[in-house]
This record gives structure tokens, C-alpha cells and sequence, in this order.
């Protein structure tokens, strides 16, 4: 007996069932697959991708990359202003988006591309300050508040939340606290393009002024370009897990040969503030609905 | 005869002179005893065979009549415990509830970073084995390079941790319950204990007072002493374990 076990027999209309059944399975299967790939893969918003910026180098722990930097102008009156160029508006794949760029001459007939979205990463691509055209946030570095003058005791003697001034500076040459040396810079703690907003979705960003970034200047034409007058600015973001920062903040930083330069002491990672470079990231586009 | 009778008070031990328990069938002879390999397994196994045995005798020679009963009834018995036991738990919780202030602060603000910032501490050494990166090798074959980065590195320790304290049941599959018996094994188990402590100062090398390099390589090297020191130590001390256990045993069994 062929049929002894208690499979049915097979048959030309059981293998078209099966060939039927078997087909649809699969088909649902790619459909599936291919939109679930699209979907995760479709780009959330304008701006980012690859691209190269300016920074502190990385010397030493897990941090990726460098701590973009921040072109500083200085205005008529003295003071501080990041760069921020005129937005304007471009066209790529389809999506419309804001882009706030500008070539800056680093002579030799070089140029560099500056664009803010250098700072599109660790979750700041979402923050309302990085917007191009955002509403009625302007170019001025602002002094932190509350000042942390526990950290920079010379804070005292300026208003929490006001634009930094060059004149606020002038002891720069010999400045010092407990961490570190004296005479290596003057730092100060603040946020950029953050008025109004809710104190977590503020742009933390490091101003140094200091003699070496003067005499960097004298031979480094990008230095020359951006940092006027011995002042130098970072995005203050650590690009390894997005904590803050400091300068000569914690005594702890002298284990790692870091009491003059940028130390994160949630991994332990260094940035030399006087030791710029060109550097690649990969910025982040901003959410959809903020154009 | 008074020299006689204290002597004989004195259960000998060495296998030499009358015992005073009298050995029964049980007994093992000296041969029988050279012949048994097993061990404190073995011995042990008939430590409690005989225990149980005794009982079993009691309680066969005892007038107690056994009921069929398989528990207590759930009233009131059961009832009246377990009430007793959730009201404890429950008065604990109102207690600590109404004596500890409430934890809840404000939400973390991603704009500031605190000055110490680590894992809690149970997971110290989770963080420090993420803080492996000088000891990732950089391959000439690679130009240099890392095979891979620091994170994954670190993230691939840990998983060597778990894997190794799995397989250490599979390669020791031994009946020891105490260290002196394997002191090979007992110090493994001291030196993972040690490696777990130093990688948790590792993983906060920024805040003890030592040179992180320092920290680092001692990291590595207490383990290894801590291992050694055990080793030795259990060593030494299984001469005089196995003297004491012999001679418990021949006190309470002597040879005949």
C-alpha cells in the first residue's frame, strides 16, 4: 500500500496548492523586508552626512573625533559672536532643506567650508538653536547661568547670561586657577544660540582666549581666519557619549597630562584646545517638520 | 592498673591497641580502606547513610503512631502564618517608606555633566573591563591598526568574563565543598574574585589616588599574586585537614 502513513497523496493539485501557498509566503516575506529597509534607511530630515570641520584633536580615550570648533567674529562694539552665515536654502534627493554655510579663505587659493552642520551631533541636530533660520536667536556667546565660578573664580565680575566681551578677557595672559598651569589661557563657559529655550536643549560651547592661540595664528591662516584675538570657541559636547566637558575644571585631569587642555571625566577622554585640525565626522540631519 | 586503665580510656587512633568502640561488621579493614579511591565523597556518603539509618532504627523502635497527614490545614494554620509574614513585609514597607525621604529629583540635564559620574557600584568591574583600550593589540598586519575598536573590545571582555565563569562548572566537575580540598581550583576562584576587584578601581582610576598606569598593571598582577598566595596557603593547609579529618574518622570507626 502506497498510502500507509497518514500524509495525503501526492498530486498535481497538491503541488499547485503548495506552489501557490509557498509563492505567496515568500512574496509577503520580501514586501516586508524591502519596506522595512526603506523605511529605516529613509532620510529623517535635511542636512548632514559626510563631511570635514575644524576641531580640537582628540589625544587621548574613547572619544571618536575632535571637538568641532566655532568661527569666532568679534563685532564693533567687542563683542563675541560664533559664526553664523546667512541661511539659505538647497535641494537634495527631492527634500528641501536650510543649510547655513559659508567658504572661508585660508589663502594659497584654499578654502575651507564652514557649515553649522558641524555641530549636528549628540542629539544637538534636535535642539531649536541649530536651526539655520531659527526664530530670534542670534550670532552673541553668552555667558552660562548660573556662572560656574566655583570652576573660573573670575566669572564673578560678569553678569550671568550677558554676551561675552573681549575687555572681560584682559587677564588672559597670566590667568590661572588650581588646576593646571597659569598663563595657558582664560576660559569661560556659555551657550550659543540659546535664549529662551529649556536649560536641557541649550548649546553648551568652551571659549578660551589664550597667547598660544595668538602665536598659533601667526603661521595657521585657518586660526587666523577664526580666532580673533586669541579666542577660540568649541561646540562643548564630547563627541564620545555627548557629556560636558571642561578646561581646567577638574584636578583629576592632571592623572591623564590633561590639566591644561579639555578633559571629559565621564570616559577620560582629551582634546588639545591648541592643536586644531581638519577632521571628518559624519553630521546628523535634523528632524523632519523643523524646515 | 591505674596506668593500664587511663591508657585504655583513651580511644587509640593510630591503629595500634584494643579499641574501646568495638567494631562490628560495618568496619572497614585497612585493605579496604587502602582501596577506596573516592574520597571525602565517599566518606561522606557514609557519614549520612549511617545517620539515616539510625533514625530509621528510632523510629521503628519508637510507640509514636504516624498519621496520614500531608500538611497542615490551610485554617487556621496556614492562614494565621502567612498573615503574620505578609503583615511583617508590608509594615517593613510602610516603615522604611514613611522613614526614607522621597528619591525622585529633578530629570538628568544632558547639559551638564556632575563631577562623578559612574555606573553604580555593583558594576564597577563591567566599566572597567570597557576601559581595556591600552591592551587592545595594534597589528603590524593591519599597518598598525587595531582589529577592532576599544568599545567592541571592551564589550568583548565582558562577554570572555561570562564565558569563563560558565565553562569553569564543565572543566571542575569535582565534589569539593571546601577550598582546601581543590586548592587549584579554590585559587581560580580567589584570582577571579581579585580581578573583579581591581577592575572595579579601574573602572574609577580618575578618582583613587594612583597613577591610572599604575592601577592599570596592578589590574592584572594582584589577581595573579592573590591566585598564587591561596594556592600556597591551601596547600599547606591540606596536610593538616586530611590529618584532622583521619582523625576523626578513626576515633568514631577504628580499624580492626
Amino acid at each position: 500500500m502506497a498510502n500507509d502513513d497518514n500524509y495525503p497523496v501526492e498530486s498535481d493539485r497538491r503541488r499547485f496548492v503548495k506552489g501557490v501557498v509557498g509563492g505567496s509566503v515568500l512574496s509577503g516575506l520580501l514586501t516586508t523586508g524591502a519596506a522595512g529597509v526603506t523605511l529605516s534607511t529613509k532620510p529623517s530630515g535635511g542636512g548632514g552626512g559626510a563631511m570635514d570641520y575644524f576641531g580640537a584633536v582628540r589625544e587621548l580615550g574613547p572619544a571618536p573625533r575632535g571637538l568641532p570648533q566655532i568661527p569666532i567674529e568679534i563685532d564693533d562694539e567687542g563683542y563675541l559672536q560664533g559664526l553664523w552665515p546667512e541661511p539659505e536654502t538647497v535641494e537634495e534627493g527631492g527634500v528641501e532643506y536650510q543649510v547655513s554655510r559659508t567658504e572661508i579663505d585660508i589663502g594659497g587659493g584654499e578654502s575651507v567650508t564652514y557649515s553649522t552642520e558641524w555641530f549636528q551631533y549628540c542629539g544637538l541636530q534636535t535642539f531649536e538653536g541649530i536651526r539655520p533660520d531659527a526664530e530670534g536667536q542670534d550670532e552673541y556667546l553668552r555667558y552660562d547661568d548660573p556662572l560656574p565660578t566655583a570652576d573660573y573664580p573670575w566669572l564673578e565680575e560678569v553678569t550671568a547670561g550677558n554676551q561675552m566681551h573681549v575687555d572681560d578677557f584682559e587677564n588672559y595672559e597670566d590667568w590661572g586657577n588650581n588646576v593646571g598651569d597659569a598663563g595657558v589661557g582664560q576660559p569661560a563657559a556659555g551657550t550659543w544660540r540659546s535664549q529662551d529655550v529649556s536649560p536641557e536643549s541649550k548649546i553648551p560651547i568652551l571659549v578660551i582666549r589664550s597667547t598660544r592661540i595668538e602665536e598659533m595664528a601667526q603661521d595657521d591662516e585657518w586660526i587666523a581666519q577664526t580666532c580673533p584675538e586669541g579666542f577660540i570657541a568649541f561646540v562643548n559636547k564630547c563627541t564620545h557619549f555627548c557629556c560636558v566637558p571642561g578646561y581646567k575644571k577638574l584636578s583629576e585631569a592632571s592623572n591623564y597630562n590633561a590639566e591644561n587642555k579639555i578633559y571629559c571625566n565621564c570616559h577620560q577622554s582629551v582634546y588639545d584646545p591648541f592643536d586644531i585640525a581638519q577632521q571628518q565626522l559624519i553630521s546628523l540631519p535634523r528632524p523632519e517638520g523643523d524646515e | 592498673m591505674s596506668d593500664n586503665d587511663s591508657q585504655q580510656s583513651e580511644p587509640a587512633t593510630d591503629g595500634s591497641g584494643p579499641g574501646i568502640v568495638a567494631p562490628d561488621d560495618e568496619v572497614p579493614s585497612w585493605r579496604e580502606r587502602k582501596e577506596r579511591t573516592t574520597g571525602l565523597s565517599r566518606l561522606t556518603y557514609e557519614y549520612f547513610e549511617r545517620a539515616r539509618r539510625e533514625d530509621q532504627d528510632l523510629r521503628q523502635e519508637s510507640s509514636y503512631v504516624e498519621r496520614d497527614v500531608l500538611g497542615f490545614p490551610a485554617w487556621p494554620h496556614e492562614t494565621i502564618r502567612n498573615l503574620a509574614i505578609s503583615s511583617f513585609f508590608i509594615g517593613m514597607l510602610l516603615f522604611l517608606a514613611a522613614t526614607m525621604p522621597p528619591t525622585l529629583e529633578d530629570a538628568a540635564n544632558p547639559a551638564v555633566t556632575p563631577e562623578i559620574i559612574l555606573p553604580d557600584w555593583y558594576l564597577y568591574w563591567s566599566f572597567g573591563l570597557l576601559k581595556l583600550g591600552p591592551i587592545n593589540p595594534e597589528l603590524s598586519i593591519l599597518g598598525g591598526d587595531k582589529i577592532m575598536s576599544d568599545e567592541l573590545y571592551g564589550v568583548l571582555a565582558n562577554a570572555v568574563v561570562f564565558g569563563a565563569i560558565a565553562i569553569v562548572p564543565f572543566l571542575n566537575k569535582g565534589s569539593a565543598r571546601r577550598p582546601v580540598e581543590q586548592p587549584f581550583w579554590a585559587a581560580i576562584g580567589v584570582g577571579g574574585v581579585m580581578f573583579a576587584f581591581t577592575t572595579s578601581v579601574v573602572a574609577v582610576q580618575n578618582l583613587a589616588p594612583i597613577d591610572p598606569n599604575i592601577t592599570f598593571d596592578l589590574a592584572f598582577l594582584l589577581p595573579l599574586v592573590a591566585a598564587t598566595i591561596t594556592y600556597a596557603v591551601l596547600k599547606t593547609m591540606r596536610e593538616g585537614y586530611m590529618y584532622d579529618l583521619n582523625r576523626r574518622y578513626y576515633r568514631l570507626r577504628p580499624p580492626r
